[in-house]
């Protein structure tokens, strides 16, 4: 710790406090969220803290003025938390830091206009994560992590603040995104749901009026839920709409979306070109998009594989495994395509043997009774048009169409 | 950026997240597997209709430890004798109004905190190992319909799993109470099924799966809890096998989170083991409708605990492939009721009464061989559902 005087110190807490009832008589909240920013790290809190763990009577100079000690229920917490942050007491930091958030939400409250929301966005976003920092310290000493469960709750009532008649509830989304962090990061996204229901059915709230960066958010939770769920238009919108409305130099958020549209795209017959993998570093799903083009069977369940452990882990192994159905179409439409060029006359049968031997071909274990159940299946969810012969152990194809394109729909069930 | 890739759909977001259709008594899924946050046992907590009431309340006061000595407390057995509350299993000679220490079983009863509880009523673990030792020798007995032993063991195990909870006893001792205690629940979800389309009896097997939901659950934390002090339990991976294979079938309630959500938390060594691989291919192959490696791979491979699960669901598989067969079969080419038979693990007359249920006519040629013609108009599902059919190979497992 570099060395300070007390006189120093002093000075230092005084000009905080100074910024502070500043920054609220002249309702400047682009000041006043600077004083929350403990995870900034900036020099400014850095090293008021220092003068903090010196001075240690802080108490003393917040009561005496009436311009701080109004605060004093806000900022004395405050103290507290900024000088474990910088003891590095991460547990002491959260809980001294939510009681100073409560305190704010309580003044906020009063507050007419929203001229304090960039605090309050700043308040929220450390609540979180100091939260997550605070658990990581509990686990590793053992103890059952419960902070970032206590951050949602928190949330959830500054959610409650905002969600009125008033200039303030443009903030809720914002909110509602780290709520949906919070879910995301503890496993419990059901408790999504009641957050969702509220922006999208309270009538107080207009989706158009919210600040784009927050609706891009929104909509990229809310498209990864709808992933989880299988309710594939669905995340193709919500997705899409994150993906357009991104901010086109944030390449990692572009990433993050495409990570879960592109499965949602294949599910709908919609291929990405390996420039747009390539260029976003989604190879993983190359191996898939090419089995798919190529109804290559052995290739998709090699490149399932593969990357299981990072599809599981990221909630897609489940959807891409779908994808089998289509790939069973494309390979048996080149075949089609092959005997076409033989003999156009008799390209729409097609033997079940050759089917077979094709999947032999691509070391794909199956007999002909599954073969024949598969062609069953693509016939039955509308992927091939025609019929199956039993007997003579035949697929015939119906001349017009048959193979018909999924056109933005997932597979018929 | 690609523009055929992005189609732009100018519409107001649906709420279509929102995806349970909820029930009065349905219970929200408790799994919250990267908090390590343990309230005291999932079970212990009142949540019948209440969302999100599980973790209120019990995390900050300590355990108790319970000091009852019997399987019911003294106070609850002279109540109960003279309000004539007393189930047959525990009547003294069959007297509906006198009991004993050694027949009493604590009932299960809401606790609307841990703080109204006496330590007195609450069982130690040798006690509750007793109870439920006792308990499981009921399921052999054959004197009463299985109806009413499945509904004593039914509360009576819950009240065990909620003094598991009051304590907080998670050990390897409690991982094998649950353990019993879900292959009970798994049990009554294959044999309440085989029982018809009794009102009383489909009310009973949702409040079956309702608890078995939440003892599976449970044991899950439970292994995550304890496996820092043991190796991995030997059955651990069947256990959660169940899980997936839950999922299986048309009306699956949505059993807590997203299948593809309990996935991201599954450890891989689990997501590597066999019993897991099974499952997870079991319910591709349903998904897809591919009939003919579903019944294959439960021929092969499935354990009894694992059969149990998959039964309920097995005529819905059967239906759809007849249905599919039906639709796409060459009409001068009927399908032979023999092949079909052995597809769908039935016998050849079971597999006709099946056709027959379904609204299809069978016809048989001149040499006596049965087929089912395809193309036919009056498919339609049973409204009774399915009577039971024996799985070819697997009668064992039919008891």
């Amino acid at each position: 710790m570099a060395y300070m005087s007390m006189g120093e110190a002093h000075r230092r807490i005084t000009e905080y406090l100074n910024n502070f009832s500043n920054a609220v008589s002249s309702q400047d909240g682009s000041s006043l969220k600077l004083l929350f920013s403990l995870s900034y790290n900036s020099s400014f809190l850095l090293s008021l803290s220092d003068a903090l763990n010196l001075f240690q009577d802080s108490n003393r100079l917040i009561k005496q003025s009436d311009h701080y000690s109004q605060f004093s229920e806000i900022i004395v917490p405050l103290f507290r938390a900024l000088q474990s942050y910088r003891l590095n007491n991460l547990v002491d930091t959260y809980l001294a830091f939510e009681k100073s958030a409560n305190a704010f939400i309580q003044e906020f409250r009063n507050w007419e206009s929203a001229w304090a929301l960039e605090a309050l966005y700043v308040i929220a976003y450390e609540i979180r994560v100091l939260a997550e920092r605070a658990d990581r310290e509990l686990a590793s000493s053992g103890k059952a992590p419960e902070k970032l469960k206590a951050a949602g709750s928190f949330l959830m009532k500054v959610f409650g603040v905002l969600a009125g008649k008033g200039p303030k509830r443009v903030g809720a989304l914002y909110v509602t995104c780290q709520l949906f962090k919070i879910y995301f990061k503890l496993g419990t996204v059901h408790l999504c749901r009641s957050v969702i229901r509220s922006i999208e059915t309270a009538r107080i709230f207009d989706f158009e009026e919210f600040p784009a960066r927050d609706k891009v958010t929104y909509m990229y939770y809310t498209g990864r839920l709808e992933v989880y769920n299988e309710n594939f238009p669905a995340a193709d919108h919500k997705l899409s709409y994150a993906l357009i409305h991104c901010n086109p130099q944030n390449e990692a958020n572009i990433r993050m979306i495409l990570k879960y549209l592109i499965p949602v795209k294949l599910s709908i017959g919609i291929l990405p070109r390996s420039w747009l993998l390539e260029r976003h570093n989604l190879t993983e799903y190359s191996g898939i998009v090419e089995a798919l083009k190529r109804g290559d069977l052995r290739l998709l369940r090699n490149a399932l594989q593969e990357h299981e452990h990072g599809f599981l882990r990221s909630g897609v192994y489940l959807v891409l495994e779908k994808l089998e159905l289509q790939v069973y179409q494309r390979l048996v439409k080149k075949i089609y395509i092959i005997q076409k060029q033989k003999d156009p006359n008799k390209a729409h049968q097609i033997k079940l043997e050759v089917i077979l031997k094709a999947l032999k071909w691509l070391d794909v274990d199956m007999d002909v009774d599954e073969v024949e159940c598969i062609m069953a299946i693509l016939i039955y969810r509308n992927l091939m048009k025609g019929y199956f012969a039993h007997k003579s152990k035949v697929v015939v194809l119906s001349k017009q169409d048959p193979f018909p394109k999924l056109n933005g729909k997932p597979v018929n069930s | 950026m690609e523009k055929g890739f992005i189609q732009r759909q100018r519409q107001r977001p649906s709420s279509s997240s929102s995806s349970s259709r909820s029930h009065p008594r349905k219970e929200r899924g408790h799994f919250n597997p990267n908090c390590l946050n343990r309230s005291k046992s999932l079970d212990s907590a009142p949540t019948q209709g209440q969302g999100q009431g599980q973790d209120q309340g019990l995390e900050e006061t300590s355990c108790i430890t319970g000091t009852c000595p019997d399987m019911c407390p003294a106070k609850e057995r002279a109540q109960r004798e003279r309000l004539r509350d007393l189930a047959v299993f525990e009547r003294l000679n069959g007297h509906p109004a006198k009991t004993s220490s050694h027949l009493a079983v604590k009932k299960f009863c809401r606790t609307i905190s841990v703080k109204q509880v006496h330590a007195s009523d609450v069982r130690p673990l040798p006690v509750l190992e007793m109870t439920l030792n006792h308990l499981l020798s009921l399921l052999s007995s054959t004197g009463h319909p299985f109806e009413v032993v499945h509904d004593f063991i039914f509360d009576r195990t819950r009240s065990i799993r909620q003094d598991l909870g009051l304590q907080n006893i998670v050990d390897h001792k409690a991982v094998h109470m649950y353990e019993e205690m879900v292959k009970f629940h798994v049990i009554s979800h294959h044999k309440l099924q085989s029982h018809g389309n009794d009102p009383d009896i489909s009310s009973m097997q949702y409040l079956n799966h309702e608890q078995l939901t939440k003892a599976l659950l449970s044991l899950y934390d439970m292994y995550d809890r304890t496996q820092k002090f043991e190796s991995r339990f030997i059955n651990e991976a069947e256990y959660r096998s169940l899980y997936v294979l839950l999922h299986l079938g048309f009306r699956s309630q949505q059993i807590g989170e997203s299948l593809s959500l309990w996935f991201c938390q599954l450890p891989l060594p689990i997501i590597k083991t066999k019993e897991i691989c099974f499952a997870r291919n079991l319910l591709r192959y349903f998904q897809m409708g591919n009939y003919k490696r579903f019944f294959c791979t439960i021929a092969a491979e499935a354990s009894h605990l694992q059969y149990c699960i998959i039964a309920p669901y097995v005529n819905e598989v059967r239906a759809q492939a007849v249905s599919i067969i039906n639709h796409g079969g060459y009409k001068l080419n009927p399908y032979p009721l023999g092949h079909l038979s052995n597809l769908l693990m039935l016998t050849e007359s079971d597999m006709e009464s099946f056709c027959r249920a379904c609204g299809l006519e069978i016809h048989i040629d001149d040499a006596g061989n049965k087929f089912l013609p395809t193309k036919q108009s009056t498919f339609c599902h049973p409204k009774g559902g399915f009577q039971n059919y024996s799985f070819l190979g697997l009668e064992h497992f039919e008891r």
